[in-house]
């Protein structure tokens, strides 16, 4: 053990003084590292993403979008969902404990004294805070008898509010929705950004009913259901019966395609690995071969100054190194040079990830699984391409070395 | 007095083409402890071969030799490590010294690879060195000393580990004549403290510092082999 330490410390020694090599060898390790770095961050951040995406949307829960996938985005499509489809389903699913038609209105001008606000509206059920389980803070929710009675009534997301009230208690006040009163029944938690990265604060919910009558003109259509599912464990089958319910429903003969759209949280995180899937493939091409050209130049500068210090290597043997002091003092200096480089490397990609969140808001986590990760490469690195010179610097004869 | 080195017909052979050639033919050598001896021969005549196998840095092809009462002959390489660390110092021509280690370190570089650690070895290392009038210069590195200064550095390296033997091959090639008769005196100072020295050389003057003159030609010890 002593005599390790003792050979460790040479290694050392040797690394602080051949300093243009062990420049040059930490640098390129680093450059392989931080891209490593940066993958693996990137990796952690999606997953963790789409994690959170998941608890938000709700790990049980389904939503249908009506129109089919062909025809434009998702708040444009033509409407083929109907209250009738909702209530359907609530009858013919008996795991479905919450089943909630919405509907949304685009850019309705919304105001309180002198303050205008542009939002959407969103019509539901009163069952739109459980269903999102996104909960009313201030206030309360409405119930269904202000359905039933189309009341004109609104829960408040949490940006539409700081832009009509600033500072006053909505609740109980009476906003303008395009020009109908509408009092404010409620305030909902600050959710901060949605998935796909939009402001989901910024909605004004209101009853299904009330939005389609008065906001809508519209009797029977509604934009999407949301449905939860006590069994979380049986999703995907309730996707496939759900789909092909709604195609009974709709009466779409075989070979026609939907007329209608479902998403599971499964197809949020396909959504999202797709998004980090590029950006992985590409950085880890880079950091692949960055870390292949790292451990070349680190064998050939090791090759050569192996080459150059046949001398120590030669008096090291006369005075009583084995081959193994030799093997051990020249892997450690690989090692340490790589461990250099793997920390470097590593804040490199912090750095350089801080950049990458400047240009696009990417979601990038580091832990200690990013760091052990990148550490554990940059020894093998060092492993694999310094036992070659340092086995070639072990099988010198020590006659060859002093002569040379 | 006792053995050193007992060399019985020792022969040695390298690899040349499809065959082989011999350089030492057949070597009878005889070191008693505590002698100071000089080999001497032209290039080429097999004496930095002998001395090879002298200092166990090689193993003869055939013969005996006892060094320290072992037989060198059937050790492997580990084994001839560890020989030549607990009882052997060298002296090279071209000294040798890590350009990027200091004085002091140097000199402890034999303690490294011990079998057993010494806890002395850096206070050893000071006195030799002080010995040797390099005591102000410890952390010097090599560079800033002159050709005889780094050849006593060099001298103070090979008796780190107290061996029985200074093995020293053309220690004063590189030197001016003065200077080289002040590593000579001080090889002869170590004999006189109780070492064996083996002086390699092509060099009569500097052959005449030793008590006993081998003279190797053509791979056979042509005069001197036994008194």
């Amino acid at each position: 053990m002593d005599r390790l330490i003792n050979i460790l410390s040479q290694s050392l020694q040797a690394v602080v003084a051949l300093k243009i090599r062990t420049f040059f060898c930490t640098l390129s390790i680093a450059i392989g590292i931080s891209a490593v770095t940066i993958i693996v961050a990137a990796t952690e951040g999606a997953y963790q993403k789409a994690f959170e995406i998941v608890e938000t949307f709700g790990p049980d829960s389904i939503f249908v979008v009506g129109g089919s996938e062909k025809s434009r985005a998702v708040t444009q499509r033509q409407k083929t969902l109907t209250l009738a489809d909702a209530a359907a389903i609530r009858s013919a699913f008996a795991t479905a404990y919450l089943v909630v038609p919405m509907t949304t209105v685009q850019d309705v001008i919304v105001s309180y004294k002198g303050n205008r606000y542009s939002a959407p509206i969103v019509g539901t059920t009163s069952d739109y805070s459980r269903s999102w389980s996104w909960p009313v803070v201030e206030g309360s929710d409405f119930t269904d008898d202000d359905l039933r009675r189309l009341a004109n009534v609104a829960l408040l997301g949490n940006e539409t509010m700081k832009q009509l009230f600033g500072e006053e208690n909505p609740v109980g006040k009476t906003i303008l929705i395009r020009k109908i009163p509408v009092q404010v029944v409620g305030v909902l938690l600050e959710r901060g950004s949605a998935q796909g990265g939009g402001n989901m604060d910024n909605r004004v919910i209101m009853p299904l009913s009330t939005v389609m009558k008065k906001l809508q003109n519209e009797a029977k259509y509604v934009a999407f259901i949301r449905v939860r599912f006590e069994d979380q464990e049986n999703l995907d089958r309730h996707l496939e019966e759900l789909k092909a319910f709604l195609r009974r429903q709709h009466r779409l003969p075989d070979g026609e395609p939907d007329d209608f759209q479902i998403f599971s949280p499964k197809d949020i995180i396909k959504f999202l690995v797709a998004l980090t899937g590029s950006l992985i493939a590409f950085v880890g091409i880079v950091g692949i071969i960055s870390l292949m050209v790292a451990g070349f130049v680190l064998a050939n500068l090791f090759h050569l100054s192996i080459r150059e210090r046949t001398g120590e290597i030669g008096i090291r043997r006369s005075v009583g190194a084995k081959r193994r002091d030799i093997l051990f003092q020249f892997l450690g200096e690989a090692l340490i040079i790589t461990t250099a480089g793997g920390l470097c490397g590593f804040l490199m990609g912090v750095a350089a990830a801080r950049l990458l969140q400047h240009v696009e808001a990417f979601p990038i986590r580091f832990s200690w699984k990013a760091f052990a990760i990148g550490l554990f490469l940059s020894w093998l690195v060092g492993i694999v391409f310094g036992l070659r010179p340092a086995s070639r610097a072990a099988h010198l004869e020590p006659i060859e070395a002093i002569r040379g | 007095m006792s053995l050193l080195c007992l060399m019985e017909d020792v022969r040695k052979s390298f690899p040349m083409g499809e065959g082989s050639v011999e350089v030492l033919k057949g070597i009878d050598l005889a070191v008693e402890r505590g002698e100071i001896v000089a080999i001497m021969g032209v290039s080429g005549s097999g004496k930095s071969t002998l001395m090879n196998l002298v200092g166990c840095l090689d193993v003869p092809t055939s013969g005996r030799y006892l060094f320290a009462d072992r037989e060198v002959l059937g050790l492997v390489d580990d084994e001839l490590s560890e020989l030549r660390n607990a009882h052997i110092g060298f002296v090279f021509q071209s000294f040798y010294l890590l350009p990027y280690a200091t004085v002091l370190e140097n000199v402890l570089l034999p303690s490294l690879y011990r079998e057993s650690a010494k806890d002395n070895a850096r206070e050893r290392a000071v006195e030799l060195l002080r010995l040797i009038g390099l005591g102000e210069r410890l952390h010097f590195r090599p560079n800033r000393l002159s050709g005889g200064e780094q050849q006593r550095v060099a001298i103070c390296r090979a008796l780190m580990n107290d061996p029985e033997l200074l093995l020293a091959d053309e220690p004063t090639g590189q030197l001016d004549s003065r200077t080289a008769a002040e590593i000579m005196n001080l090889l002869v100072m170590m004999n006189q403290r109780g070492k064996t020295v083996i002086v390699v050389t092509h060099d009569p003057a500097i052959a005449a510092y030793a008590k006993r003159i081998i003279r190797i030609k053509d791979g056979i010890i042509v005069d001197g082999q036994a008194d």
